[in-house]
Formats: C-alpha cells, sequence, structure tokens
C-alpha cells in the first residue's frame, strides 16, 4: 500500500478545543424534547467532565470520512483524538443532522419522540476540529486519491473512509413511490418512523399487523424482534384483540433466541405469530388491506411494515468497492480497507468484516480503521490484538429490556473475528433493570459518538 | 506451593507486571492498550469518565482485579449481567494491557 510519508515535523503545541457541552438539564430520557432538537439529545447524553484532548503529535495525513453515522463520526472523532492536529479529518455528509435508528423502535410506541433522536454535527466539530462539509459522495479515484461530490466538488486525500450505511431494497409489489409511502421500512429512522407510528396510532381495533424480516446479514439482528414485542405490547394494551404476523426470512430468530422465543411464546402468545423462512415474494399495497405473499403463504394485514434486504450503501456500490454479486464490501478485518480498492476503509453497515451490523459495532470500527490509518502515517504495521464487543439492550415491553452481548477476537491466522469467551450471550430475562440500563447505554453510546 | 501461596505468587507477578514502569516510549507507537480500552467507552463514556460505572484513573490493579473476578462467575449467579460474558471474552494479556492504560487517564 503506498502513501506519502510527510517527513515534516508539525509546530504542534499542547491543543485544547476548549469543549463545552450543552447542558440543559433534566435527566429523564423519556421527556419530551423541549428545548432545540439538535442539542437536547446530547444535553441528555453521557455527561463527560470534559471532552478528551486530542493528543500532541507530530502524526500528519489528510483523511476523507464519508458518512455521518456511528462509525464515520466514531473514526473522525478518534483521528483527531489520537492523530492530533497535523490529522486533517474531513467529514462528508449530505444530511444536516444524524437521526438515531438505535431505540427509534420507541417512538412507534410513543414512548420517545424522532425528535429526541436527533444528534448534531456541530460538537464534533468544535471540540476536536473535525471539517463537517454537508454534501454527498458520488465518485472516488482511489488513484488519484480524490473524491467528487454531486455539486462537482472535490477532496483529496491520503487515506479515505467510506461509511454511508445501507440501501435497501425494493420488494416486488412496491416498485412505486404510492406503494412505498404505504408500506415503509422504517429501518432508516425519520419521517418512515413516524409514518408507521401514525399507521399503527390509526389501526382499527382488532386488526393486524404485519411486519417482514429480511434474510442475515442486515442492519442490527435484534431489531426486528424488538420491534415486534413493543408493538405487540402496545397493541395488547391500547387495541387489544389486534394481531401481529411476523413473517422471518429465517429460519430461526436472529439475535437474542431464547429471550424471543420466551417473549412470542408467552408474553405475547396471544398476539405474535411468529413465521420462520418465510421470505417475501411480493406485496399488494392496492387495496384497503394489504396482501403481503411469502414463501409460507398469503397473509393480509392493516398496516405493513416490510423491511426488505439491504446492502451497502450507493457510494460504495457505485464504486467498484463490492464484488460482482456480493452486497457488501469486503475488507481486511484488522484495518478494514477494501480488499479492492487500497486507501479505501469501508466501516459500518456496509461492510463485511464477519461481525454483526450495529451502531454499537461502527463505532469500534471506526476506532479500528482510525488507528490503523494513524499507523500508516507513521509507517507502522496495523495492530493485530484487536477485539470488538457487540452489546445491546432491547427493550421487550415498555418497561422492561433485555440485553445481548459477544465478543470478537480478531484472529491473524485467517484475517477474520471470531466469536469467543461464552458465545453470543443474552440477558436471563427481561427487567425494569435492564430498561434503566438501556437508557444509561444508549446515551453514553450517543456521547461517546457524536460528543 | 500451597494453592493459596501460589495464588499469592500469581497476583504478586501480576502486580508487578502492571506497576512496572512503561519501556521508553517510542515517538510514533500508540500507547499500549489504548485501542483495547477506547472499546470499553461505548458503556463508560470517552476515557472512561461516565456511563455505567467510571473507570478512568483507578489502579492498574483494581482494575484486572475487578475484571478478572467477573470472569470467574457464573451463569446463574444473582448479579450476572452484562460485563460477565464480556470480560470472558479477553484475554489476560488484553485485560493487562485495557487496565494499564486506563490507570493512565486522568
Amino acid at each position: 500500500m503506498n502513501y506519502t510519508r510527510r517527513t515534516w515535523l508539525t509546530a504542534a503545541g499542547a491543543v485544547g478545543f476548549g469543549a463545552v457541552l450543552t447542558r440543559c438539564g433534566g435527566g429523564d430520557p423519556l421527556a419530551p424534547a423541549a428545548s432545540d432538537a439538535a442539542s437536547a439529545p446530547l444535553a441528555q447524553a453521557e455527561r463527560s467532565r470534559r471532552s478528551t484532548k486530542p493528543v500532541v503529535s507530530s502524526t500528519t495525513g489528510r483523511v476523507v470520512v464519508v458518512g455521518g453515522g456511528m462509525a464515520g463520526l466514531a473514526a473522525a472523532k478518534y483521528l483527531k483524538v489520537w492523530g492530533g492536529s497535523g490529522v486533517q479529518v474531513t467529514l462528508v455528509e449530505r444530511n444536516p443532522s444524524y437521526t438515531s435508528n438505535i431505540l427509534s423502535n420507541l417512538v412507534l410506541t410513543g414512548q420517545r419522540t424522532i425528535s429526541s433522536l436527533v444528534y448534531s454535527y456541530a460538537t464534533v466539530k468544535q471540540n476536536y476540529g473535525v471539517d463537517v462539509r454537508q454534501g454527498t459522495v458520488v465518485g472516488i479515484d482511489p488513484v488519484r486519491r480524490r473524491v467528487t461530490l454531486a455539486d462537482n466538488s472535490t477532496l483529496d486525500y491520503d487515506r479515505l473512509i467510506v461509511a454511508p450505511g445501507v440501501v435497501f431494497d425494493v420488494l416486488p409489489g412496491l416498485e412505486s413511490d404510492a406503494a412505498r409511502s404505504r408500506v415503509v421500512h422504517a429501518w432508516q429512522a425519520g419521517p418512515e418512523t413516524t409514518t408507521l407510528r401514525n399507521q399503527l396510532l390509526a389501526m382499527p381495533t382488532g386488526g393486524t399487523f404485519v411486519m417482514t424480516i429480511p434474510a442475515s446479514p442486515y442492519r442490527c439482528p435484534p431489531g426486528p424482534y424488538e420491534r415486534a414485542c413493543v408493538v405487540a405490547d402496545w397493541l395488547k394494551r391500547n387495541k387489544p384483540g389486534s394481531k401481529v404476523i411476523v413473517l422471518d426470512a429465517n429460519p430461526f430468530v436472529q439475535a437474542e433466541r431464547h429471550t424471543f422465543e420466551t417473549a412470542f411464546g408467552g408474553l405475547f402468545k396471544d398476539v405474535v405469530e411468529y413465521v420462520p423462512n418465510a421470505a417475501v415474494t411480493s406485496i399488494d399495497a392496492t387495496q384497503a388491506r394489504i396482501t403481503v405473499d411469502s414463501l409460507m403463504g398469503r397473509v393480509v394485514g392493516d398496516v405493513v411494515n416490510a423491511i426488505p434486504p439491504q446492502r451497502a450503501g450507493k457510494v460504495v456500490l457505485d464504486n467498484a468497492l463490492v464484488s460482482t454479486g456480493a452486497r457488501w464490501a469486503g475488507v481486511h478485518a484488522a484495518t478494514f480497507e477494501s480488499t479492492l480498492a487500497a486507501g479505501v476503509h469501508v466501516i459500518g453497515d456496509s461492510c463485511s468484516a464477519g461481525i454483526p451490523k450495529a451502531g454499537h459495532i461502527g463505532n469500534q470500527e471506526g476506532k479500528t480503521a482510525a488507528d490503523a490509518i494513524l499507523r500508516a502515517f507513521r509507517g507502522l504495521a496495523p495492530d493485530t490484538d484487536l477485539v470488538v464487543n457487540s452489546a445491546c439492550f432491547s427493550p421487550i415491553t415498555a418497561s422492561t429490556a433485555s440485553w445481548l452481548t459477544a465478543v470478537y477476537q480478531y484472529d491473524a491466522s485467517t484475517g477474520g473475528y471470531r466469536i469467543v469467551g461464552t458465545g453470543p450471550s443474552e440477558a436471563t430475562r427481561p427487567t425494569s433493570d435492564g430498561y434503566s440500563q438501556m437508557n444509561k447505554w444508549f446515551a453514553t453510546l450517543m456521547g461517546e459518538t457524536f460528543a | 506451593m500451597t494453592t493459596t501461596r501460589r495464588f499469592m505468587c500469581g497476583l504478586a507477578a501480576v502486580a508487578a507486571a502492571l506497576l512496572a514502569p512503561a519501556a521508553p516510549a517510542q515517538t510514533t507507537a500508540p500507547p499500549e492498550g489504548r485501542l483495547l480500552a477506547s472499546n470499553c467507552f461505548q458503556c463508560h463514556g470517552t476515557d472512561g469518565r461516565s456511563g455505567f460505572e467510571e473507570i478512568n484513573g483507578k489502579s492498574s490493579t483494581e482494575i484486572y482485579s475487578k475484571l478478572k473476578e467477573m470472569q470467574r462467575k457464573q451463569p446463574g449467579t444473582e448479579d450476572y449481567g452484562i460485563m460477565i460474558p464480556h470480560a470472558k471474552g479477553y484475554t489476560d494479556a488484553q485485560l493487562l494491557k485495557i487496565s494499564k492504560y486506563l490507570s493512565t487517564i486522568r
């Protein structure tokens, strides 16, 4: 891999970015956001006594980060924290703010507002000196080391990190805008989340809510099952007699299997019908009720939430970072550098590295890639003593949550991650303590990523 | 040696490793344990200053001992929380690196 090693030293005095995290007071994460939408969630996020100060370092290099989600933000932040003032980091993101997918299922039950899940890019810019540009990267030239944006401007880089998230397949029958406005996935938090919430509010009591889950791998393995649970819980209390049909393309529950099987067969046995091996074949959204055909037969629903199969974000797909016929970008697992383009690292949901697609994991991929890039700038070999941990708290009802964890060690002999320790682990049962822990985990994770 | 003495010798060796002065710093190599420790921050806050429990600035022996204690817990015990299977996924060498690095964060 070729890179230009800068040999001059930057005069790097102690760099203090004088960070001030907005404090809006108040500690109840479930209270509606009374103040500015962008600052309130960070105020509710973990309260660092002070932000971490970037190291004094003589490292130099330019990095462009494409995509302002969990992985992109962590990468940008830690490139500055660990790299210091000589490392220039430009984050290009097409949206003016980030809306968290994590906990967006609670918007469907009215426990959270979508605005409470909106995060600003201003804090990372202010605290660490990340240059944040609103724009869309469309082209990548790995030879010239240059990206091109939709407005035809360009950015040169020494190393590129691409973290655009996922795009969704169009399910048969949902080719029209009208159909997709009616049958939403709400798997990218934002307007579709609000649409689905409103559909559930308007659903007749005794009606049927159909959810479809794509074949693995997809973004957030436990997420769809969490959604089925919290919606079932809400329907039990608010529209008794309503049903939830879960059509899962997979042969069994893909995360926290014990927790969700117990919930579906116990707490929600009169509400949820879980159907495995039921990949969706087509959807008809033209009639008053919506028909969903799958490999396990036909169901009809009043509200249908179809989560389609996913693949890497558009900028990854369009720039030869995915092998023919594949859905995800292949990467070297220790560095997340693309197997197809030198100097380009793909992190987050877009890549395939043998670990789950999740925000908590994307955050770590960002740090791993940042460390690998800084080592490369210094002429050092990448670290191979790597661990990725998955940790996630799943709401099961309006007041209880379970948790999952798994630890993956990088194995240099295979060049991949393997699960170690006790394997995939989950809470013995959902509890109210688990629910409080969920809120603390979420606030801490978002603070660590966006502040 | 008795089991107790073997344990104490082992603990002393670990303590020695944790308290030994670091090798002369490389001008460019990242501090050992920094990347590993950074993956505690999703739940413990940036630099370990918040979240479920503050983990920065404690003695490396204290942190290491706590992590090893978690590793010894078995499923079915009352306080089998998320940190236990977590701790079980790391090697001793990694826990040592993490503990040393966290102890340096003031």
